[in-house]
Parts: C-alpha cells; structure tokens; sequence
C-alpha cells in the first residue's frame, strides 16, 4: 500500500560570510588578472546582490561538495529531530560532483559517515534536486524507506577560477573570455540544502506533504543550452566531446568549462511556460489554489512578454506570492530550491493547510520540474 | 474550457510544441548548429514564399465567408490581408540581395509540405464562419512575431548578409504584447463558444504540423 509522504526537515549550508558583488571576483579570480566587461551587465541582469563561495579571498577552497552536502543533510535531520543513525535512504543531487568516479552520493555518504544505507547519486543542473527528491519520495511512497533525505550542492566557484578559461580557446587575444563562459561566472555560486522525508508528519510543527513531483524533459528537441565537456562548435557532436578528445586537449578546446547558450535559452524559456501552460490545462496545476510559489528563477528575469502572457492565459501566480532568496544568497544551481524553501520555512509565512508550488527549470537541455507541496 | 483565457493557454501549448517540431527540422539545426550555408538561405525564403503569398489570399476568402453578425471580425481579417498581401515581394527582393536569379523564387514550385498547408487553409477559408482559421492565425502570427527575427539575426549573423538580404525576417518582429493583444479582441468576437473554441485549437493543431512539414521539407 502506498504511503503518504512529509517532509519533516529541511536544511541548509552557506559557505562563508556573503560576498558583495564588488569583491566577488577576489574569490573566483580575474581571467589574466583583467576585470570581466560582461561581469556588471550580468549582475543587474540576474539581480544577485549577495552569493556565498566555499572558496575564500584569494581563491583557496575551505570545503568541497561532499562537505556542503553533508552539511545541509545533518541540518535537515536535526531540523526533522532526527540523526544520522535515522536515515535510510539518500539521494544525492549536483551539476558537478568532486570526483568524475564513483557517484557522488558515495562521497556525500562518506562525509556523512553514521551508518550503511542504500545511495542514489543523480547529476544534471538545477532539476537533479528534484530527480532526488523524487527518488526519496518514491522510497518513501513505496515502504522502501521511513526515513530518506535527498540534498543538493554545489561547488560551482572551483569551475570559474583562471586556470579553467586561461590558455584556452574560450580566450581572445587580449585575454577577454567569451560570454558564453563569463556569464556564468557571475551567476552561479556555492552551497548545498537538503529535504527529509517521512511517512509521517512531525506532531509538534508543521510538515509539507508531498502531492507530486513531475519533471518534464524537452532534451528531444533541444541542443544543449548549458553544458560542460564539449567546446561550444562541437556540442552537438558527442564523438567530439572532452573524453574522446583527452583532457589536455579538451581543455585548449575550451571544452572542460560550464558554458551557456543566450540565444537558445529565449527559446527554452518559452518552452518551460508551455510546459506549465499544459500542466494549468490539464488542471494538475490550479494557479488560484497556490498560496505560495518557490521558482529557482527570479520574477524580474522572465520578459514583460511571458508575464502578460500568463496573466492572459488565467496562469499567473501574482508576484504577491513569489518567494525568493535568490538576491541574498545567489543562485546555486540545484541546492537553491532546498536553501529556498529552507528561508521560507523559517521566515513564519506558511499557514496549515496552504499549497507550496516548487518549480525548477533547468536551461542543461531543456527541463522542468515541479512539486506541489501541503502544509499538514 | 472555451472562454479567451482558456483558448489562449491552449494555443501557447500548440505553439510550443510547434517550436519544439521546428527545433528539430534540418534546416533549423543546420540554423542553430551554425551549419547554415547561402543555399540552405536561399531554399528557405523560396519554402517561406509560399505560405507568404498565400495567406493575403486564404484571409480575403476567409472574409468573405464571413457573415454580417461578425462584421468586425470580418473587417479585421480584410485589414490584416491587405496590410500583409504584397510581402511576398520583400521576400523575392531579399532573395536577389543574396545574389540569387529573380526567377528561380518566382518560377519555384511548391514543397509537399507548403502544398498540405495551402491545400488545407483555402479549404477552412471556405467553410461558413471559418472562426477555427485564427488558430491558424495564432501559429502563423506567432512565427512573424517570435521566430522570424530570430532566425533573420542567426542567418545574417551566420552568412554575413546584408540588411537587404534579411528584410523579411527582420522585418516581421513586431512587438509580442501587442501581438498578443489584437488577438485576444480577435478571439473575443467569436468567444466563449465550446464549439468555435475547439475549432480553433484543432486548427492550430493542424496548422502547425503541416507549417512544419513545409520547414521538414525544405532542401538545399
């Protein structure tokens, strides 16, 4: 028989104190010692005022993503009152973890140490937080599990210092990086969260059931928007990747770096509404039975145009409802949703009985993911 | 399911699928992957004139299948064909630009795709009150207002073309809430109404498939 679902805890780890926007490239380093010319335009463009780095002023790392993982999965288990030698089940979630081999629930689970249990590793961008909870809430679900955590984080910063770009095609002449690299250097930033799950709710505070969690690939239609392992000409050529050509090699390629494509990402943009228009048809997401609304993309970054859009299309949640830390606390890929919903949590809004709609896009090749959550 | 709001939500899922259709068109990944060359260009403003120099001509008919309690909507669609019934032209001229032989567009014969669709629009234009043709509108319009000043900046970017070789893509990126807007009153004419509603998602459905066969069609 199946079983409801809680989240009882949720837990966050912020590397460090918060870095401003004017010292941020101390931390990750200037490309041949120069300022980037993209760096301010994509600032104001993301709205990030503050971003944590798990790397310090100089650029030397004081904790991994195993670390950060671990971190934010003790929090989240002793926010559900719970401890290590509860937890039956982990599913880990990240873009990039610190080995290429073994998983990198494997190292999360060893900086976690306790116990034995069963693993799950699940690696794409931003939507790999909810392939892991997905993956907890189905153990859970089934009977598998009483107790599953699934945790994100993130480690970008290592990807941006200088030695990732410099001596590489992805280099001009006069040592400027291009946009497709630079952007995301002033993007992305470090840190992991974490969501426990139970088959039952706490009695003395307020868990979030889980209704569903959909996630919606589009990768049938799309190149790669955001990617690393290929140079930007070779990516649609997967025998042109980084491990067919050797890491020396791939590197001078510019093909070890994380990279974005803008102009696809307008098109992937408006291929995660209609993934969300369709859901709002077929009624799986009621916009007037939403009380709150996490997205891991900021309001003031979707166009004018796909706002009005919604708002024609009876599908908007008023921005009255949005909740975001994204400006405090940077973007950090798959471990924002979690530090997200971490803050909110705290914050004291939430009410018995109100909807938590999560949305994840994620630019990698196109996906979205949603879970729709009820305060018990 | 049948007022503005609902047809509106229904259509944008039309679309983007259409997108998606597109996305994986030959041509469009030649487009994306920065594999386009000036025959592929050309190929695809001789596919894109078709469709161009028929839609004046399948809005005016259906205009005049339209009856006196719709006289608005009727007088809209006559506007929307003269406005747009010459640029065809402007498709022609932007294919001499890129040094091509005049007669070659003009003396182009029509894909299997861009006969589907030609076939299919003049038969919905003859039909009493061809209400669902705005879901045709909402593809095609939407392809003028979202997709053609994408693929003219890729072209141009690509192929180091002229302005003169691109004016009809360029051209046609017009602003996208306004878009948006004339066709939500255009909807409200005929709306809410089950019947019409699901007309007019239906035939979006089919537009869209068969503009993407034109696209799937095209070869240089």
């Amino acid at each position: 028989m199946l079983k409801d679902v809680f989240v009882t805890g949720v837990g966050s780890h912020l590397p460090g104190m918060p870095v401003a926007s004017e010292t941020m490239e101390d931390h990750i380093g200037r490309i041949h010692g120069k300022p980037s010319l993209l760096g301010r335009r994509a600032l104001r463009w993301n709205g990030i005022e503050t971003r944590h780095y798990a790397l310090d002023s100089h650029g030397e790392p004081f904790d991994t993503n195993a670390g950060m993982s671990a971190k934010a999965t003790e929090a989240a288990l002793d926010n559900a009152g719970l401890s290590i030698r509860d937890l039956e089940f982990l599913a880990t979630a990240t873009t990039q973890g610190d080995y290429l081999v073994p998983g990198h629930a494997t190292a999360v689970h060893g900086a976690l140490g306790g116990r034995s249990m069963e693993i799950a590793s699940f690696q794409s961008v931003c939507g790999s937080s909810l392939m892991a909870a997905k993956a907890a809430w189905l153990n859970v679900l089934a009977g598998q599990a009483r107790v599953a955590a699934a945790c994100a984080g993130e480690f970008s910063s290592r990807w941006f210092r200088p030695s990732f770009y410099e001596g590489t095609a992805l280099v001009d002449a006069k040592g400027r990086a291009r946009a497709e690299a630079d952007f995301l250097r002033f993007t992305l930033s470090d840190g992991a969260g974490a969501i426990v799950m139970e088959d039952r709710p706490r009695t003395s505070a307020l868990s979030l059931k889980v209704d569903f969690i959909d996630i919606v690939s589009l990768a049938d239609r799309f190149d790669p928007c955001m990617w690393a392992g290929a140079s930007v000409d070779n990516r649609t050529d997967l025998q042109k990747g980084w491990a067919f050509a050797g890491p020396v090699a791939a590197h001078a390629q510019g093909a070890i770096a994380l990279l974005q494509d803008f102009e696809l990402l307008k098109r992937v943009i408006r291929a995660w509404v209609g993934v969300y228009l369709e859901k709002v048809d077929v009624k799986r997401i009621v916009p007037d039975a939403v009380d709150w609304l996490l997205c891991h993309y900021s309001a003031r970054s979707l166009r004018e145009e796909i706002v009005s859009l919604l708002e024609k299309t009876d599908a908007m949640i008023p921005q009255q409802k949005w909740f975001s830390n994204l400006a405090s606390v940077g973007n950090i890929g798959a471990a924002s949703i979690w530090v997200m919903l971490d803050e909110f949590l705290k914050s004291g809004r939430l009410q018995r009985g109100q909807k938590v709609l999560c949305v994840v896009p994620e630019s990698g090749r196109a996906l979205v993911g949603f879970m729709l959550l009820e305060a018990v | 399911m049948h007022d503005v709001a609902d047809v509106l939500r229904r259509l944008t899922v039309v679309f983007t699928g259409f997108e998606g259709r597109l996305e994986q068109t030959p041509l469009i990944r030649k487009l994306t992957r920065g594999r386009f060359e000036m025959d592929d260009y050309r190929a695809f403003l001789i596919g894109l004139r078709q469709q161009v120099k028929d839609g004046a001509l399948w809005m005016s008919r259906a205009a005049s299948n339209i009856d006196e309690a719709h006289l608005e909507l009727r007088s809209k669609l006559m506007r929307h064909a003269v406005t747009e019934h010459r640029d065809f032209r402007l498709l022609e001229a932007d294919y001499v630009a890129t040094g091509g032989n005049l007669a070659a567009i003009t003396g182009a014969e029509k894909n299997i795709g861009s006969e589907a669709l030609s076939a299919w629009m003049f038969h919905e234009a003859s039909k009493p009150n061809p209400f669902g043709l705005l879901g045709a509108m909402w593809i095609i319009e939407g392809l003028g207002s979202i997709k053609a000043q994408e693929w003219g900046r890729l072209a141009q970017q690509r192929l180091s073309l002229p302005d003169t070789a691109v004016r009809f893509l360029l051209y046609h990126g017009e602003n996208d809430s306004q878009h948006i807007e004339e066709f939500r009153e255009m909807l409200g004419l005929v709306l809410p109404d089950e019947t019409t509603a699901k007309r007019i998602v239906r035939t979006a459905e089919v537009t869209a498939r068969l503009y993407a066969l034109q696209i799937e069609e095209i070869a240089a």
